[in-house]
């Protein structure tokens, strides 16, 4: 978040939209305006008296930022009203100016890959969707969090919190023109309205994989393979992250060992998702609250703290889904070669109330952050938007936490703006020239700074240092005569003539 | 756009958000909801018998989809109320599946490939602003299709319309860390709300280059020289486009002889721009409202009229500097190798208020398609939030447009 720099506004504007017309003192030149005249039925001025005047006022037309201004025209040719605004991205979003986005687009390119390398298909739906599609009621967070509004018609809409339901729709929507298996992998921009208070984000982006149409537990396994892969391209190893993994149809098992309804179980996993951020009476409580009895909850409870398949295995029995499909998870694991990576723990349960079988979560083993990813399998969400329930399951991985473990690890790219030529001519003249020594050099696929303006040459070494510039390239016209154009590699200090087909 | 599946609902939901309970005849397989038993505080039942409840009831542990339900256990582990959705995308947005998304990646790898090649910085900024940034009040069309709203704090926000007020605002935040000239380059999804009647989208994403700290028209020389570039590559020809080039200080300097005040500059701007869209009559009418005499109207659209460089020296002399840098575009555009892609065309004005110098835009030869790029100079937009003014022009270039022309 870059700093304020100067005292800002954030107006709160009425509906009828007022402008405002805001004069302060601060690092910014305060404007003067002329008072418009008032237009008279004038005579009309010829071109040539207003061309003496425009030259005899101080020049205006652009040629140099806020410059002094004379009497007798107006100083703008667009008197807009000033309206002081506040220079920083709205409450909770970000800003991302060249060296920002160089680090996204370095981590975007590493989804993007691993994605491909697995596949994956990628996909896209609109920021914006009907509100129906996250309202579910069993009090999750992201639903409390909801980034809704009402539009210009009146529809109820909203920012999505999440890519799953927006991939839902489009599967349903498609319907029998899809082949199964579908991988598809999605990285868009998410978002939440929480209370500033806590300096959280409102947005982040989220990179989705997931698989549909594949009901067996391998396709959870090559999931959590891929981030595997993502996190090894990155240089993050098994003893700085690792997977917790679980099932849902643990907690299902223990439930209907009590009788306890179906309908409850998404809000019994939403509670018991905020085991570690809740104290355990206030859980209790919530528990009791939804109508399981108090031996339920304990039963729950010493589940939930279980760490090993073996002990699962030994409470539950072997019969059951769960520890079926757990166990065959670790198996494949131990066949795909990612065994040091995952762990069993029952008290993962994931905040979503969609999620049907195996769920996982990576975490970073100093625990000093939040979860990395996570995701699991959703085999019902199509049927409750009216479809035919396809099996699923898929994770999405945020783009803050990681970028915060990157730093921890110190394993950050350091990702400098690289241009590879800086072409310059050094007579006016030769604007020309040095413009086709630029499109030369592009077609063959270097980048090039062109210099638009007379500079001195000292600048223009400036210019070249900042940008980590590989070669300058000087159109002067001694060596143009010749036929040639100077070359100096910045990083030797060679300096050299060259004709231009010569050049490369 | 996808087909509509089957028939959908749009419902309105009130504020109280009530979940909908819709069973309706469709392919969609109809689920048979069993009523959820009370909870009973029922003795603990093994796992064991529980396991062998589970299998002898139809598997219906996600193994396939839509199977038969049998009666003992409820059919789902989640039992959540169906909500039949619209499975479209809100009114006026596109859903990208795989094929639309890999014409979508071809496209934007082009731009990003494009702008690299001229040495530009990717930036991005949020697609949701503060309504402010938008609101100008000359009358473009851009502000009466603002998507804008109040979020749950009560601020009036926007889903962006354009990229270039965010641009500004992060310059003049960036202040004096910035090294000019700034060459950046975004591309974006941006917004409008706009009837559906005419079955138009909402939203587009948007290709922008910008060049800041340099007045002069070598910027915009360069700026052109980058969509040259781009069509080349992907293999459309200058007989294919071209640009149609003007000032907007061709209209200052013939608004300046009737004393018109500058603060009508934009709004004056604004109406010539629809020229092609509305009567004649209507554009004479909205002229006059502004205050223009007909006489200046008479004028003005004389000149609007012009498309050739030399007759519109011929009308306002040598001295302007309006004839001067677009003498200067011509004779650059001459030595940077595509003459043959521009023309000067007075009518050319854009759409909005800021510009202050060279104005262009992307045509198809053809005459079939809205224009497939458009930008300028704007070298006082800074100024209007608050900041320093600095030299800038830029253009926006939409994904909509370029895909009917390839």
């Amino acid at each position: 978040m870059s700093p304020l720099s100067s005292s800002l506004l954030n107006p709160r504007l009425s509906f009828s939209l007022k402008p405002l017309f805001l004069f302060s003192q601060s690092s910014f030149a305060p404007r003067k305006f002329q008072i418009p005249r008032q237009f008279v039925s004038a005579k009309r001025k010829t071109f040539s008296a207003l061309a003496s005047e425009q030259s005899s006022a101080t020049d205006n037309g652009g040629r140099s930022g806020g410059g002094g201004r004379s009497g007798a025209l107006s100083p703008s040719p667009v008197v807009e009203e000033v309206q002081r605004i506040d220079v920083n991205p709205p409450k909770g979003t970000r800003d991302f100016p060249p060296e920002d986005m160089r680090l996204r687009t370095w981590l975007f390119n590493h989804f993007r890959e691993v994605s491909r390398l697995f596949g994956f298909e990628e996909v896209d739906y609109p920021v914006l969707e009907s509100e129906v599609l996250f309202i579910r009621k069993a009090g999750e967070e992201i639903r409390d969090q909801l980034y809704c509004f009402e539009d210009r018609g009146n529809r109820r809409v909203a920012l999505r919190p999440e890519l799953t339901p927006s991939l839902a729709r489009l599967v349903i929507q498609k319907g029998k023109s899809l082949s199964l298996p579908l991988k598809w992998f999605a990285i868009g921009q998410c978002w939440r309205y929480e209370r500033m208070t806590r300096g959280r984000r409102r947005e982040h982006y989220q990179w989705n994989m997931d698989i549909l149409g594949l009901p067996e537990v391998t396709a959870e396994a090559e999931l959590i393979s891929s981030i595997v892969a993502f996190f090894k391209r990155i240089g993050i190893t098994e003893s700085d992250v690792g997977f917790k993994v679980s099932s849902r149809k643990v907690l299902q098992e223990v439930l209907r060992c009590y009788s306890v309804p179906e309908n409850l179980f998404g809000k019994v996993c939403i509670i018991i998702d905020k085991i570690e951020k809740i104290p355990i009476d206030e859980i209790k409580r919530e528990l009791n609250a939804t109508g399981l009895s108090e031996e339920a909850i304990e039963e729950l409870l010493q589940v939930l703290s279980i760490k090993s398949l073996t002990k699962l295995e030994e409470i539950l029995g072997g019969a059951g889904e769960a520890v079926a499909e757990l166990k065959e998870l670790f198996s494949l694991a131990e066949k795909f070669g990612y065994s040091e990576w995952i762990q069993f723990d029952a008290s993962v349960v994931r905040g979503l109330a969609y999620y049907t079988g195996i769920v996982f979560e990576g975490f970073d083993r100093q625990g000093k952050l939040r979860a990395i990813c996570g995701g699991g399998r959703y085999d019902r969400l199509l049927s409750t938007f009216g479809g035919d329930d396809v099996p699923a399951c898929g994770f999405g991985f945020g783009d803050a936490v990681i970028v915060e473990l990157l730093k921890e690890k110190g394993l950050l790219p350091e990702l400098n703006l690289e241009v590879d030529n800086i072409v310059c001519a050094l007579d006016y003249d030769l604007q020309g020239v040095a413009a086709e020594v630029a499109t030369k050099l592009r077609e063959k696929g270097q980048s090039v700074d062109l210099v638009l303006e007379s500079k001195p040459l000292k600048w223009v070494f400036k210019r070249a240092a900042r940008t980590n510039v590989q070669r300058l390239v000087l159109v002067g016209n001694t060596e143009w005569q010749k036929g040639m154009v100077g070359v100096k590699i910045l990083s030797s200090g060679e300096q050299y003539e060259i004709k231009l087909d010569e050049l490369e």
